[in-house]
């Protein structure tokens, strides 16, 4: 029999942004849905996130943005992923992402970003088939 | 099943004089005024009615701020009201490695004794009080140092600074400080105040921020309570008169888009303030009975979804408050929830203010809705439901144990869980971002404006650095280690020797870090830096 295919992400917010509300509140609903969540919490450096995505083998590492900084951020986060050969999506949440920056964003090479308009159903599934498809990968 | 308003409270479908309580009894009406001030503060003979139009500004340094204070000024503000960056909350420099890109952008960026001179140069503190959302040792101090670079007498300044020991590490503004110093700063600062700034109020309780993360109005207000009640017997129990700084307190409440609840809530906080000053605490002075309350409107209200509806949202929110009697208000900007206020969402806000005051006339009258049983028994049942909860909290033990063993960390994680599933499932209608949605390509109306950025005022990281170096060393390490001298001994008021460190040209960053080696914590909690004194 096989077993339940269990996504594994690491969730938490960048520097010095403390508007965890939504962390929490994305944290609670994946856990809902099924999947493990390393809540990772805030004041994070890019170089914390590859540390735990790497310690936790995680598929995934979801960022809540409350803040402009992750603008700055994303690109040391991807830049450090790709140098460490880390096979892990990245995933952005926050209404303070714009849809032009969100474009930027995934030009970046981060794979999904939550807009405010991010509906629940929406979010878990994407999330789901990004760390199925990472998972795969590893195989 | 029945309505009923965002605290829970059953709604009947209309109201009699049946459902008010014998206070509002026609044969003993209450004034507006008096005791227990359901229906106004107690006013001083000269005030008129209305409130102070007041909006948040920072970004930057000191000397971008200052101009941005200045601007609002020339709109008619009155008074200032700085709001500090996210390193000046937390009291870490903007050098410090974990910050570099929040440096400047969500307020100001102080963080020592040059950056209040600047931030307030040519702005006469006589007529204009001064209120930041700045850690208060330090917003105190650093007042302190202008009113005495100036030589203006200290009785004259007036103004305002928050305190939040319980919540502000579990609720957005982390410092990395112990329960137990973040309580002592709070009662030192007070204490302070009375003696060297008496017409300044020391003590905000600011409910807005923790009640952002999704508490309702009978839990912001209970945590607001249990705080309050915390501090007042710390003073009480070091020999502080209550007379001395009960007259001082004043609340910073919340106001969402519940309207007549959040009427009635400020009522009830009022009432309730009075009954526990008089009854409790056994304050003597009529003005210790009475708070003063000022307001933010929700942010957590707001959409990034069609962002005009958030100039209505504002609008009736500051018509609740205009209702309620409030001392002064801040409507959020249309654009918070991108990004700290574009000076247009400022113009708009303060034009709001300006519309319900000049326009409306609706400040004419004290406490208008006074009397409407509708207003009046929700107004009872508020205040019936913060003190079950207050006792309910306080029958669990001490404030500070509470918040160290994350009694309160647990409640703000619920409250945000709670709403996010209200508004996701569409329990909770939020006009454009769960119900009567567009298409984000039709959604472009005041879009530019919201979608401006502020950089990282990186040139600040290396002024800072620089500041470090020039500085007279040796005097600075020397206050440094008197602060934490003073620290280590519970016995002593910190205050003499912050506002000495201050003048002798230490940072934020280092005179927190020296306090919490008093308190054997790590001088930098993020793990980055040293002591270097």
């Amino acid at each position: 029999m096989q077993t339940a295919f269990i996504p594994r992400i690491v969730i938490g917010l960048f520097g010095i942004d403390q508007h965890e509300v939504g962390a929490i509140a994305v944290t609670g609903l994946l856990r809902d849905a099924g999947m493990e969540v390393v809540y990772a919490g805030r004041f994070n450096t890019p170089e914390k996130f590859v540390r735990e995505a790497t310690d936790e083998d995680a598929d995934v590492i979801g960022i809540s943005c409350h803040s402009w900084e992750y603008i700055h951020f994303v690109p040391e986060l991807m830049r450090r992923i790709a140098d460490e050969g880390l096979d892990v999506a990245v995933v952005l949440g926050g209404s303070v992402i714009t849809p032009g920056d969100a474009e930027t964003m995934r030009m970046s090479g981060v794979a999904a970003v939550f807009g405010p308009d991010a509906m629940k159903d929406q979010m878990v599934d994407e999330i789901r088939a990004l760390a199925k498809a990472v998972r795969g990968r590893r195989r | 099943m029945a309505e009923q308003t965002r605290s829970g409270i059953a709604l009947k479908p209309h109201y009699t004089r049946a459902d008010v309580s014998c206070s509002e009894a026609p044969e003993a009406p209450e004034a507006p005024g008096a005791y227990p001030f359901t229906r106004g503060r107690l006013r001083p003979p000269q005030a008129s009615p209305g409130w102070i139009n007041r909006e948040l500004s920072g970004e930057g340094d000191a000397r971008r701020s200052n101009e941005q204070i200045k601007y609002l000024i020339g709109l008619g503000q009155m008074g200032v009201d700085v709001i500090g960056d996210s390193p000046t909350q937390s009291m870490i420099d903007p050098d410090h490695p974990l910050v570099r890109y929040s440096v400047g952008t969500q307020g100001v960026s102080l963080c020592h004794k040059q950056d209040y001179l600047d931030l307030l140069r040519d702005i006469p503190l006589e007529n204009n009080s001064v209120s930041s959302s700045v850690p208060a040792v330090f917003a105190l101090t650093g007042l302190l140092a202008v009113v005495e670079d100036r030589g203006l007498a200290r009785d004259k300044v007036r103004g305002s600074v928050l305190q939040a020991p319980l919540y502000a590490e579990d609720c957005g503004y982390s410092s990395g400080m112990p329960f137990t110093l973040l309580n002592r700063l709070a009662v030192d600062t007070i204490e302070f105040a009375v003696e060297k700034l008496p017409r300044f109020h020391a003590y905000i309780e600011d409910t807005y921020f923790f009640s952002e993360s999704g508490l309702n109005g009978v839990e912001e207000m209970a945590l607001g309570f249990v705080e309050i009640r915390h501090l007042t017997r710390e003073l009480i129990r070091r020999g502080v008169q209550v007379d001395s700084f009960a007259p001082r307190i004043a609340i910073l409440v919340n106001c969402g888009m519940d309207f007549f609840e959040e009427i009635a809530k400020i009522r009830a906080t009022r009432r309730f303030y009075a009954r526990m000053m008089k009854e409790e605490f056994k304050a003597l002075d009529p003005r210790s009975w009475s708070t003063v309350i000022t307001c933010h409107t929700s942010g957590l209200t707001l959409t990034a979804q069609q962002t005009a509806s958030n100039i209505v949202r504002g609008s009736i929110q500051g018509m609740a408050l205009a209702l309620a009697g409030v001392q002064a208000m801040e409507i959020s900007a249309f654009d918070e929830a991108y990004r700290t206020p574009s000076d247009e969402a400022h113009r708009v806000a303060l034009r709001t203010q300006q519309v319900l005051q000049l326009e409306t006339g609706i400040s004419k009258v004290d406490d208008p809705l006074g009397g409407s049983y509708y207003v009046e028994a929700l107004t009872d049942q508020i205040e019936q439901r913060i003190a079950s909860m207050v006792a309910e909290i306080e029958a669990r033990g001490d404030a500070v144990t509470l918040a160290q063993q994350g009694f309160f960390r647990k409640l703000f994680a619920d409250a945000s869980q709670r709403h996010y599933r209200l508004v996701n499932s569409g329990e909770r209608k939020v006009v454009g971002a769960n119900c009567h949605r567009i298409p984000a390509e039709q959604d472009t109306l005041l879009r530019d404006i919201a979608e401006k950025k502020i950089e990282p005022w990186l040139s600040r990281i290396s002024e800072v650095t620089a500041y470090r170096k020039a500085r007279h060393r040796d005097g600075v390490s020397r206050s440094l280690r008197s602060l934490q001298r003073a620290a280590q001994d519970k016995a002593v008021n910190v205050l003499p020797e912050v506002f000495g460190a201050l003048r002798a040209g230490a940072t934020a960053g280092e005179m927190a870090g020296a306090m919490r080696l008093a308190y054997d914590h790590p001088y930098d909690p993020w793990g980055e830096l040293r002591p270097e004194f």
